[in-house]
């Protein structure tokens, strides 16, 4: 009795939660849509088509999951694919230096949330716009970038760093890919402390009305730092699974990477005015995303038609959000 | 005798699930003030926007100036002479006053807007009002009494007939109160009908010709203000008799509490010395700007300070954040409840547990659900707010639902002080009842409460010592059993000579 009344509020709680009907939608939609490729093309089912479209899936999931974490307190992260590409040059370049490639991740990791603390002071304490604020490292960090390996892409990390090659891209644990496990365990991660802990709440405390939080007692600064502290952890970790799928540095690498991520969200229900979202919605905008992109790959539909049918997508999917809320709200008035 | 301008009768309006209207009718004639009363969820604002055209109504019929009219658009109740000055002032902060008042008709000379021609026009009609605004000026830059005058000019700009105002005075000082009664005044010599919302009942006397009252969607009476007594006219709102309308509980006073010596902080605080005792309400008065919501936001560390101390229960404490002076019991319920006390998007039950949610953590910060949901349902229970459930958003809540929501925050955590500013505006008389109810509780347990309002009859009937503020001093003490709201004003209008520097 008592725990049937306990799911209840469980599931009371998740759909409540502002936001959760576009996750529900989007969980449909993503149903839709692999069933309409799984027809045009059988193989996209077969277990090795599967294997690569989750890995594909994880580096927009993985950004997704920093991006959700700065929109919901009512931010942007701009830096995120620049973050990147500074992760990949950074440790690729250490790891051809000779580097233990452990150390190589270890520093490249300081530096990635050094970006992300600096963003968070930016915006939170100095209250510039993110906008601008992140534009700014994500053209500083692009120039780190750039800069590490004297503007040109590292050679081949060598030897020494399979261990790291097996661990972020290559290897399997229990029959997964070690890439996807990392996503999943970043996930649960920092999906608990979005949704169980103080922290997380001040972040959709700050997101949904910044001077009421403030004046809850709650720490603005600290607490807009620590999402983009995960944004760049996020960043950083994407970064280093490129490195090692490429065995290589690239300058380039993470391109656009922010805006992936903010789709990613969007999709799921993160709202970028801040305040709702769930990092269940985030899981299933990437996966949305990564469908259409392997699935029309699939069915040779050409990368120009790609972007376009995606970028509609991106774009249908809010304006449904929009119009059903506009409906909802026009209800909740005449209630008041 | 005068030309009836609006005419409405049988008006039904339904929107799902609820009958927000039912067989209403209301009457304006013209050169009369028609004060439309009612609680919050009565259905004022609903008829005046059938009136304004920005709901269709279901049943009923709707004359204006003579003439019936089937369902208005906004743009054709602009027409037939319906004009609404908004509580929340709408217009462009951005652009200036003439811009502002020619939106979207702006005369044109060619292609080219005839920006002079739009000044002078601009000017005529704020002359009218007896106002000299520079056009120019932009519009976030002014007071917002001036701002509430530029729409007024607007709406006379459009030859409206017909002009709506809802809660004009909530955010104006009594001089500019005074200046506001005047032009309604005026406006009403010139044969203008104005419909007046407002839950300032005190403030009808200077205003109103006649009343409508309405509750839960129905029309309730009418008449003439004079016929009706301030009892009658809150029975017919509330729908049963309020005995008091400021109950009052007495206490002996205890200890000192909360003691604030020599404060300063910005321009608005200058050397504020108060102290909240165990037992007693505080009340602090003055005039708008007078710098009291200044002061109370320096004590809770939103603003900082720039010398002072706190002394709480006999010790000096450091409050430099919010954060600081929750921990050390010492809370504030603000102003702007939208604005500063919640977070509209979040969940009643978030919002409850945001500010408490150190006692409800447990290691590493992990939420503990039990603790915080046996928390959410007393302090909801306690103090009876009104909902379908804890997780629908705050912004659904009445006005005063909203408040009793901003203080059961507080009272969770049982806070030493408890600072409220201006709790009961823009909310209904049996709500303000309640808040009376909930500062008297406090009062009764121990709690040291502050109560910073603009309603003068309110702090004489509930505070029982006031501190008067003007410009950022306190300028006196007062017994309210023995003041009344002249010295009380007097006090609160007592600025610092700028000649001398000298002051006893």
């Amino acid at each position: 009795m008592e725990e049937n009344k306990a799911k209840k509020n469980w599931l009371m709680r998740l759909w409540s939660k502002p936001g959760s009907g576009q996750v529900i939608t989007a969980i449909l939609g993503l149903i839709v849509l692999s069933i309409v490729f799984g027809m045009l093309n059988a193989s996209f089912f077969s277990g090795r088509n599967i294997g690569n479209l989750l890995r594909q899936i994880t580096s927009t999931l993985i950004t997704g999951i920093g991006q959700s974490y700065v929109m919901i307190t009512a931010n942007i992260d701009l830096s995120i694919g620049s973050v990147v590409g500074m992760s990949c040059m950074m440790s690729a370049t250490l790891m051809t230096h000779g580097m233990n490639p452990w150390v190589a991740v270890l520093i490249t990791m300081l530096c990635c949330l050094l970006v992300g603390w600096v963003n968070g002071e930016l915006v939170a304490r100095c209250k510039l716009p993110p906008f601008i604020a992140t534009l700014g490292t994500m053209t500083i960090c692009r120039g780190i970038a750039q800069i590490v390996n004297n503007n040109y892409n590292t050679d081949s990390i060598g030897e020494g760093a399979t261990g790291f090659r097996n661990f972020f891209y290559y290897g399997k644990t229990l029959g997964l890919y070690n890439t996807i496990w990392i996503a999943i365990v970043l996930w649960l991660v920092f999906n608990f402390l979005l949704s169980r802990t103080r922290t997380g709440r001040y972040i959709y405390a700050i997101g949904s009305n910044v001077e009421a939080a403030k004046l809850s007692g709650v720490n603005v600064v600290k607490t807009t730092t620590i999402a983009y502290l995960v944004s760049a952890i996020c960043s950083g970790v994407v970064g280093l699974v490129i490195c090692a799928t490429t065995g290589m540095g690239t300058m380039d690498a993470g391109n656009s990477y922010e805006m992936y991520a903010v789709a990613a969200g969007v999709i799921g229900g993160v709202s970028p005015l801040g305040g709702q979202g769930i990092l269940l919605g985030t899981a299933v905008g990437a996966s949305i995303w990564g469908v259409l992109q392997n699935g029309l790959q699939f069915a040779g539909a050409p990368v120009a038609i790609r972007n376009i049918v995606i970028g509609i997508i991106v774009v249908v999917s809010v304006l449904f959000d929009v119009i059903l809320r506009s409906g909802k709200r026009r209800h909740v008035k005449a209630d008041a | 005798m005068s030309e009836i301008l609006v005419s409405m009768e049988h008006i039904v309006k339904t929107f799902p699930g609820v009958r927000a209207l039912d067989d209403v009718r209301f009457e304006l004639r013209s050169g009369e003030v028609m004060a439309l009363l009612g609680e919050n969820g009565a259905g004022k604002s609903t008829l005046m926007k059938i009136l304004s055209g920005v709901y269709s109504r279901d049943s009923g019929t709707m004359r204006i100036l003579g003439r019936e009219y089937g369902n208005l658009t906004p743009k054709g109740a602009q027409e037939a002479g319906v004009a609404i000055i908004h509580q929340e002032l709408n217009m462009c902060q951005h652009l200036t006053v003439a811009q502002n008042m020619f939106l979207g008709r702006e005369p044109m000379k060619g292609i080219q807007i005839d920006s002079r021609r739009m000044r002078e026009d601009c000017r005529k009609y704020l002359k009218k009002l007896h106002f000299d605004i520079d056009p120019d000026t932009v519009v976030g830059e002014l007071a917002v009494s001036k701002q509430q005058i530029v729409e007024i000019a607007k709406a006379l700009s459009l030859n409206a007939k017909i002009l709506i105002m809802d809660e004009p005075t909530s955010a104006l000082t009594s001089n500019e109160i005074n200046d506001l009664f005047r032009i309604i005044h005026d406006l009403k010599s010139d044969g203008h009908g104005i419909v007046y919302i407002s839950h300032r009942l005190e403030e009808l006397q200077y205003v109103a010709d006649r009343v409508t009252i309405m509750r839960d969607g129905h029309y309730i009476a009418d008449g003439k203000f004079t016929d009706f007594t301030m009892d009658q006219i809150i029975a017919n709102m509330v729908g049963r008799e309020i005995k008091e309308k400021y109950p009052r509980v007495s206490c002996k006073a205890g200890r000192t509490i909360l003691e604030v010596k020599n404060l300063n902080a910005g321009r608005m605080v200058r050397n504020v010395s108060l102290q909240v005792k165990a037992g007693e309400i505080l009340g602090i008065a003055g005039l708008m700007g007078a710098g009291r919501t200044e002061t109370s936001r320096a004590i809770f560390g939103a603003d900082p300070k720039e010398s002072g101390q706190i002394i709480l229960d006999g010790k000096e404490i450091t409050i430099n954040s919010p954060e600081d002076a929750i921990r050390a019991g010492i809370v504030l319920a603000p102003e702007d409840r939208r604005k500063d006390g919640l977070c509209t998007k979040l969940s009643i039950h978030d919002n409850i547990a945001l500010p408490n949610l150190d006692l409800l953590c447990g290691r590493f910060g992990v939420v503990d659900r039990k603790k915080e949901n046996v928390m959410v349902r007393k302090a909801q229970k306690d103090l009876e707010i009104k909902m379908p459930n804890d997780e629908v958003r705050a912004e659904t809540l009445s006005g005063g639902n909203m408040q009793k929501l901003v203080v059961a925050k507080w009272l969770a955590r049982g806070a030493k002080v408890i600072i409220f500013d201006e709790p009961t505006r823009g909310i209904d008389v049996a709500a303000k009842v309640e808040i009376y109810q909930i500062m008297n509780q406090l009062k009764q347990e121990g709690i040291g409460v502050m109560f910073i309002s603009s309603e003068l009859p309110e702090l004489l009937g509930i505070a029982d010592r006031i501190d008067v503020m003007c410009e950022g001093r306190v300028t006196g003490e007062l017994d309210p059993h023995e003041t009344t709201q002249n010295e009380v004003l007097t006090y609160a209008t007592r600025f610092e000579s700028k000649v001398q520097t000298a002051e006893a």
